[in-house]
């Protein structure tokens, strides 16, 4: 490392203990930090919900960073693809009668073959071009797959009655089912994806792709069948996101732009094409969510506003991320 | 000679079109009027404003084939403002200045409502709102507005009231972050104070808010009992799923616009049992007893196959009075409608229609209890089908 780069690390380091520290200390100044174990219990589920909430917007994010990194194609229709992946699930549950985890079986080889198919017919034309031509066909793309999710479902909002119970953790700590499954699924679908690719052959072809594609073809990867399978997993990711937010919260075909406003931060938070810097992007924003929503005075009306805040000065003092490290 | 006929045939001519400008439905084919408006019918507002339109639809078949609008088919031209203020400011004023529109509808919302009441002012077209109930939106002299809904700020008094009956001390106020569901937690604290509540939290969250982990927490922090919950559909189904996965009791729960929604107990199954809710109307026409209630409720459910709900009803009202207002006008005239709106005093399937100085209803609106999946009437006293079921039992006993 670089003395520059260890000594914006530091900086960094400060910046987020103040950020999270500045929560605790305007609810101290209003009188709503206390020390005794009932509120403390509070904190800690609120905690405890950001990680395991955080897992699952890594999972989003991995997803976009993924066909970022291999293709420097900015999708502005993941959140779209999240939003499918709920209704895929709604269908299979409903229609299907098929429990929602085990209808991933099914719903991620149909989301591969879709993102397999969407690189064939649409992407493959914009790899290479400006990043603004991605941006804006993929941003195409999303208004098609919300408006075609509208006329087939029309817009009422749905839910997954799936899992309602609560896992008590201590006398005062208890979460809902719903979420530690969704964590704990979408933690494996994560390690299971960074292993595939710092293992496998292929995988490793996908990150030979990502530093260099012109390199990657003179060595005989074949570049092409790569972005296929790049697309292809991304989508598979963003379905099983889907899956797991749609067991969780409601959801109808708008709720999408928000998933993929909160990759981008994520992914800019934690480092751009960097697997592990997701998940640690995610949490953070999670957690900060959570702290500023439960601590501050009429927080949860402001939860956005600290976290692009928190956003833009990451970005001002290392703009690549947590993890990342200078574009070259 | 040929000029002096000229001059006779131009003046013919302008006559006859000094005649025919205001009455400007005439000009069109068939002899038909168009009856315009946006409503959401995508987006975040699509649920109830949904209703609406279907209400619209039935009200606009029946007129037809009562004979139309002062003899008048009514053409209907409904745009979707994607639930998007600036989206609907622009259909509105394509409505009036290039489609236009004989007669206008209103948009769903106060937001959207208060944004495109200026629109409609500056061009002196009047209409009923249906789907706002938010009176800052009357309070600025605008002499084009009227409304047939009761007022945000009453709509927690029921639950105020039953929470007081139950013996609540610490209530928390929570709600949206939009003009509607303000107004409505405005009023509630007001409520509260005269009840003697204490409201120990009173907090708004983004309208596209999913997690509420840590406001919930914060509730209970707070010491409240009860939560007064001013939301829409999502919002409060995600809020009582959550409250249930975190195990958190208490001892009332009273919700805006979900609850009312036909499909909030049903996605929510026992999760909604003894959630409170407010209603402008229900169709419950041996309670209400208003004329023309019963003919409603069934046409309107043997179309779509379910019940009205007060969005429906409102909406199907609020075109009642427009009927009766361009009766009374006896033209398309938009000066004589909206004088008639002014002074009209009618009944409707939905309630008196009678406006104050401000062009505010004085409608009265009900609190109803789900209780085993249906919405049942508990307060005001005098409709009180049942006698509310509080305070709600706790999660792990259901």
């Amino acid at each position: 490392m670089e003395r520059s780069d260890v000594r914006s690390l530091y900086r960094l380091a400060a910046l987020l203990a103040c950020a999270y520290a500045l929560p605790f200390a305007i609810g101290g100044w209003y009188g709503a930090v206390h020390a005794n174990e009932r509120w403390l219990g509070y904190l800690a589920t609120v905690v405890i919900s950001g990680v395991l909430q955080g897992g699952v917007y890594a999972m989003f994010a991995v997803g976009l960073t993924l066909i970022f990194g291999v293709m420097r194609i900015i999708n502005a229709a993941h959140g779209e693809m999240v939003m499918m992946g709920a209704y895929l699930t709604w269908v299979c549950f409903f229609r299907l009668g098929l429990d929602p985890l085990l209808a991933l079986v099914l719903t991620l080889p149909v989301a591969f073959l879709f993102g397999v198919a969407l690189q064939k017919v649409v992407l493959h034309a914009v790899v290479g071009q400006p990043e603004l031509t991605g941006l804006l066909v993929t941003f195409g793309l999303g208004l098609v797959i919300v408006y075609v999710t509208e006329l087939i479902f029309t817009t009422d909002f749905r839910t997954i009655p799936y899992a309602p119970g609560t896992v008590r953790l201590t006398r005062t700590i208890a979460v809902g089912q719903s979420k530690v499954i969704s964590f704990v699924i979408a933690v494996a679908i994560s390690a299971g994806v960074y292993l595939f690719l710092k293992l496998s052959r292929l995988g490793k072809a996908i990150r030979a792709t990502a530093l260099n594609a012109e390199v990657a073809m003179v060595c005989g990867i074949p570049v092409r069948r790569v972005y296929l399978i790049t697309t292809g997993l991304a989508a598979a990711l963003a379905v099983a996101g889907g899956a797991l937010v749609s067991i969780q919260f409601g959801f109808n075909p708008e709720t999408g732009t928000v998933y993929t406003l909160q990759a981008f931060t994520i992914i800019i938070l934690g480092g751009r094409g960097h697997y592990v810097g997701a998940l640690i992007g995610g949490v953070m924003l999670a957690v900060l969510e959570g702290l500023v929503s439960l601590l501050v005075p009429n927080g949860t009306a402001m939860v956005e506003l600290a976290a692009y805040t928190l956003m833009i000065f990451v970005l001002l003092i290392r703009p690549g991320g947590l993890m990342g490290v200078k574009d070259a | 000679m040929r000029t002096r006929a000229l001059y006779i045939l131009a003046g013919v001519a302008i006559t006859l079109i000094a005649l025919a400008g205001p009455a400007r439905a005439h000009h069109r084919p068939n002899n038909e009027v168009v009856l315009g408006g946006a409503i959401s019918q995508t987006g975040q507002y699509a649920e109830p404003a949904g209703r609406q339109v279907n209400a619209i639809k039935l009200w606009v078949d029946e007129v037809n084939a009562r004979g139309g609008l002062l003899g008048h088919k009514v053409v209907l031209s409904l745009l979707d403002d994607k639930s998007d203020v600036q989206t609907a400011i622009k259909l509105y004023e394509k409505l009036i200045t290039e489609d236009k529109v004989d007669v206008l509808l209103a948009p769903y919302s106060s937001g959207i409502t208060e944004a495109v009441a200026n629109v409609n002012e500056r061009y002196k077209m009047p209409f009923v709102a249906y789907g706002a109930a938010s009176s800052p939106i009357w309070e600025k002299g605008r002499k084009y507005i009227f409304d047939i809904v009761a007022v945000a700020e009453d709509y927690q008094k029921g639950a105020v009231f039953l929470a007081k009956q139950i013996g609540v001390k610490r209530l928390a106020i929570i709600g949206q972050d939009s003009l509607f569901p303000r107004q409505v937690g405005k009023g509630a604290k007001e409520w509260a104070k005269k009840a003697g509540i204490e409201v120990v939290l009173d907090e708004n969250y983004p309208p596209k808010q999913t997690d509420f982990t840590a406001l919930l927490q914060k509730v209970k922090a707070a010491g409240a009992e009860a939560i007064i919950s001013n939301s829409y559909f999502a919002d409060s189904v995600a809020q009582l799923r959550q409250m249930r996965e975190l195990n958190l009791d208490f001892k009332m729960y009273s919700s805006t616009v979900g609850p009312g929604l036909p499909n909030f107990a049903e996605q929510l199954g026992n999760t909604a049992e003894y959630v409170l809710g407010y209603s402008q109307w229900e169709p419950l026409p041996a309670v209400l007893k208003h004329p023309g209630m019963q003919a409603f409720i069934e046409s309107y459910e043997k179309r779509f196959n379910e019940k009205p709900n007060y969005h429906a009803g409102g909406a199907y009202g609020a075109l009642q009075v427009t009927e009766a207002a361009i009766k009374k006008a006896g033209s398309f005239d938009n000066e004589k409608i909206r004088e008639a709106l002014a002074t009209l005093d009618v009944e409707t399937a939905f309630g008196r229609y009678k406006v104050d100085a401000r062009g505010m209803n004085d409608h009265e609106g009900l609190t109803f209890q789900i209780l085993k999946g249906k919405r049942r009437v508990v307060w005001p006293e005098k409709w009180a089908e049942t006698k509310a079921e509080l305070p709600m039992p706790e999660w792990s006993k259901r």
